[in-house]
């Protein structure tokens, strides 16, 4: 899903740019506010983390697989704002350093991932504990939503950027393709999200309340 | 560490290993900038920048294959919609069938289209691919503050950079024991065990960054790196900048100089 340099048009890129910095330097004002000092070694530490768990693969159908994107499972853990720097970190590292999406396209990717995806997904999470709340395992069903939609989100923004230009292929055909594909990742995703957070809990649930202190 | 391959050729010797991170860093942007922006039938221009990356990469020592291995990185998501593109352009048709009352088939224009947009990602990824071989990863963050890049996201990167092979190194360790001790079972078993990696790494990371600041902490850090390396824009790095700058302008321009020429 991360979009390389030479598929986007001068418009979606300096849009999606727009947004992804006034996020990122919102999210950095937010997060400053909140926490201080302690952040930088926690979150650099946590950009590292997000980057290593996206190389665990899990196959997808014959010859494809998808791999574990993250997302939800940082704005339940940290808040959406921390999530969103976490996202900003782990792209740019991907894409300057290994060559995964484009520089001129990562604010796109950052739009798609961290905000439509991220943010998008974390509304769902909220939503959910509004409708499911108070019940047990009131988090579950909220979690999986909300990394279901995360990597539905991040891939129906991706595939309306590369279809604007009007080169690739129309949007009749991208979109339900990529959403088609990404409907099964999000299964897994929210499975894996469902998991990790009990893990979580039973181990250390004092860092589930990360988000209220 | 499966990454040392990243650092192989960052210590070797050439001019452009010795020139300012901003500089670098800069003349990519020009560069990919304008090999975006170039039509994705401009054949002329793409041999032209393909030599000028190449003259580059000879310079900066390089070599070739690595930059190719490197440079594989943008192929899923090329394959992924070249698949599709093919099929979707108006054009000629060279191939074509009928299933089940949907017509399929494949263009000619499709094809070249689908040529064209291959060989402009593939190009705008060689200049990416310059500068982090030939950049310490510290000198370039340390260019990228100079560029007025926010302090905090700076200091952010350099530890996510510091302890990205170590949790690299956790996730495969982690890899590494699921692979031999549990096999059989269904997606459900595979999956659940692939969620608790991934909540076993966020604790392990969580624990060693808790456990990084109290070291720091102790060391008397206060919330700002400082380092005694400091950059300087030479006269040279000033003419690197400004010659990739021309060079990328004139191939934009060549179709236009070319028609001149015959006119």
């Amino acid at each position: 899903m991360h979009i390389p340099d030479g598929y986007l048009n001068v418009g979606t890129m300096v849009g999606t740019a727009a947004v992804s910095v006034g996020g990122v330097a919102n999210a950095v004002r937010v997060v400053s506010k909140k926490l201080g000092e302690k952040q930088v070694p926690l979150m650099g530490m946590l950009a590292a983390f997000v980057f290593a768990a996206q190389m665990l693969n899990f196959p997808v159908t014959a010859g494809t697989s998808g791999h574990f994107m993250g997302a939800a499972l940082c704005a339940i853990l940290l808040g959406p704002w921390a999530m969103v720097i976490i996202f900003a970190l782990v792209l740019m590292a991907q894409c300057f350093i290994f060559q995964d999406g484009g520089v001129l396209s990562l604010g796109a990717n950052i739009f798609n991932m961290g905000i439509v995806g991220g943010l998008g997904g974390y509304a769902f999470y909220r939503l959910g504990l509004k409708l499911f709340g108070g019940r047990l395992h009131s988090k579950v069903v909220p979690s999986f939503l909300a990394a279901w939609f995360s990597v539905m989100l991040a891939s129906a923004a991706c595939a309306l950027e590369i279809a604007i230009p009007n080169v690739t292929p129309p949007l009749s055909v991208v979109l339900p393709a990529m959403v088609g594909v990404h409907a099964i990742i999000g299964l897994v995703e929210g499975a894996i999200t469902v998991a990790a957070l009990e893990l979580i809990r039973s181990t250390r649930a004092d860092l589930l309340e990360l988000q209220k202190a | 560490m499966k990454y040392h391959f990243l650092d192989q050729y960052r210590d070797a010797e050439s001019f452009i290993h010795r020139l300012d991170p901003r500089s670098k860093f800069l003349a990519m942007l020009a560069l990919v900038s304008v090999i975006v922006l170039t039509p994705h039938d401009g054949w002329l221009a793409y041999g032209l920048f393909l030599v000028f990356n190449l003259t580059l990469l000879f310079l900066s020592r390089v070599p070739f294959f690595y930059m190719l291995k490197r440079s594989l990185a943008v192929l899923p998501f090329v394959f992924m919609v070249a698949v599709l593109l093919p099929f979707c352009s108006a054009g000629t048709e060279v191939c074509g069938a009928n299933i089940g009352g949907w017509h399929i088939g494949i263009t000619r224009e499709g094809l070249i289209l689908t040529a064209g947009i291959f060989c402009k990602v593939w190009l705008a990824v060689l200049p990416v691919i310059l500068v982090t071989a030939t950049t310490n990863v510290n000198d370039l963050l340390k260019g990228l503050e100079k560029l007025k890049m926010p302090a905090i996201m700076v200091m952010l990167m350099s530890f996510m950079y510091r302890y990205l092979f170590v949790i690299s190194d956790e996730a495969e360790r982690l890899s590494l024991a699921r692979n031999s001790r549990s096999f059989g079972g269904g997606v459900r078993l595979h999956v659940r065990t692939l969620g608790y990696m991934a909540g076993a790494l966020f604790l392990r990371s969580y624990e060693r960054g808790e456990q990084i600041y109290g070291a720091m902490l102790s060391r008397g850090f206060d919330g700002h790196g400082r380092s005694l390396n400091q950059l300087s824009m030479r006269l040279a790095d000033v003419f690197y900048l400004a010659t990739i700058m021309v060079v990328a302008l004139m191939i934009a321009l060549s179709p236009l100089l070319l028609r001149n020429l015959n006119a």
